[in-house]
């Protein structure tokens, strides 16, 4: 079990190293709420807007 | 105690740390802190930090949301829920007040109707089958567990599954959310807010002692609680909402299916706003991801700095299944049901969303449901 943790740590590390090295990340951490019209920390809209 | 005896239990206490795995997780963590904070970003690694020390104090007090359900729903012992809402407590004197007198920072809300009721029901059951849920998963998988390892995979396909599924539920109708400030005003809903977890506390108590089961948390539950309602606080001025879990899940699953091939980019959740942002945008700019991370080598760093890290075996394979089929069904209901216990029920219930307590509702029948299939997968009900 401690070789696939040792895999998944480092392979995790790596993904997230490269998709922060190849994707926008300039602006501040946001969570899906504080975009406008949404009703849901998974941005939502809320069922009135429709 | 002989100085030998001391000696050697010295180097009892030493052997007992796992330099590997406490060495990477807080190399991990450094690495992310630093990724941050080269973006100019300190709130975010603040996100991070206060996801650590959740990871500690959740391994360490051992707060566990799904063995406190299930020790309600079987024998009415309701110290482990009375002790969950110490937490909520905590996070309500700041949050509810906050989010409703500053517009920098929002409350957890969602809408109310078929999906969250749908959602919170499977997601009850797939708690109990994995015997965890989404902070639950998080520190048991950064404290070692293979199993949990499993349930956290699936939780995170299900979660995509979710997200495509969504829309299709909300369309089944609802209504806006309904807040306790905007009825009551700030302070005047953070008072009715306070009052329904001293409701529903008063509930859970009579219930436990007419069952004859205890209902006061224990020690160590109430300095967990405390500790835990600290950093809930900590997390919210740092990202501006309250914590939550399971978006993250999300947004690593579909980053995972694009890189397979996969273009998601086209589904009506993903083009909503939030979503289409975060699956566009590096993982650390989502909050969510952000305490995750922060979460998982948290609980990393702490198990390995008492004993030898993931040092068991694995479990058997009925139990792997269980694990597996609960991760999916909890992915799933946590998207359909607006979060779990986490960003649902304590961030709800701490924003004075009534969907919160709704969704605390729906999931304790699932979770009945989901004790009474355990022995299908040789996990026993209590």
């Amino acid at each position: 079990m401690r070789v696939v943790y040792i895999v998944v740590v480092v392979f995790g590390v790596a993904a997230i190293l490269v998709d922060h090295l190849s994707s926008p990340s300039s602006g501040r951490a946001v969570s899906p709420e504080d975009f406008a019209g949404a009703c849901a920390p998974c941005g939502a809209p809320c069922p009135s807007k429709k | 105690m002989t100085t030998a005896s001391l000696a050697a239990s010295d180097r009892g206490a030493a052997v007992r740390i796992d330099r590997l795995f406490l060495g990477l997780a807080l190399g991990a963590t450094a690495i992310l802190v630093a990724l941050v904070l080269l973006d100019h970003q300190p709130a975010s690694a603040a996100l991070i930090l206060g996801g650590f020390g959740l990871g500690i104090a959740f391994l360490k007090a051992e707060f566990s949301y799904t063995a406190s359900w299930r020790r309600f729903v079987t024998r009415g012992d309701a110290s482990g829920l009375v002790g969950g809402l110490i937490v909520i407590v905590m996070c309500a004197l700041v949050v509810a007040p906050v989010a409703a007198l500053s517009q920098r920072y929002g409350g957890a809300i969602a809408p109310l109707g078929p999906s969250l009721v749908i959602g919170a029901f499977v997601f009850g059951i797939g708690m109990q089958l994995a015997n965890g849920c989404g902070s639950g998963t998080l520190y048991t998988v950064g404290g070692g567990s293979g199993r949990m390892l499993i349930a956290l995979l699936f939780f995170v396909i299900g979660s995509v599954f979710g997200s495509l599924s969504l829309p299709a539920f909300l369309a089944l109708g609802g209504i806006d959310p309904v807040l306790a400030s905007d009825y009551f005003g700030a302070w005047g809903g953070l008072a009715v807010t306070l009052a329904s977890i001293a409701l529903f506390a008063s509930v859970f108590i009579a219930i436990a002692r007419k069952r004859g089961a205890p209902y006061q948390p224990s020690r160590n539950y109430v300095i967990g609680g405390i500790a835990i309602g600290i950093l809930c606080v900590v997390v919210f001025f740092a990202g501006g909402h309250p914590w939550s879990v399971t978006f993250g899940y999300t947004v690593w699953g579909a980053k995972a299916a694009t890189a397979l091939g996969f273009d998601l980019s086209h589904a009506a959740f993903w083009q909503w706003p939030g979503p289409k942002r975060a699956l566009t945008d590096s993982v650390l700019t989502d909050t969510s991801s952000l305490t995750d991370f922060g979460m998982l080598f948290g609980a990393m760093a702490a198990a390995a700095a008492t004993k030898p890290f993931a040092a068991s075996a694995w479990p058997p394979a009925k139990s792997l299944l269980a694990a597996g089929i609960g991760g999916l069904l909890m992915g799933w209901g946590a998207r359909i049901g607006f979060g779990c216990n986490i960003g649902a029920f304590v961030g709800g219930v701490a924003s004075g969303s009534l969907h919160g307590w709704i969704w605390l509702l729906a999931a304790m029948p699932g979770c009945l449901l989901g004790i009474r299939l355990r022995p299908l997968f040789g996990l026993s009900r209590d």
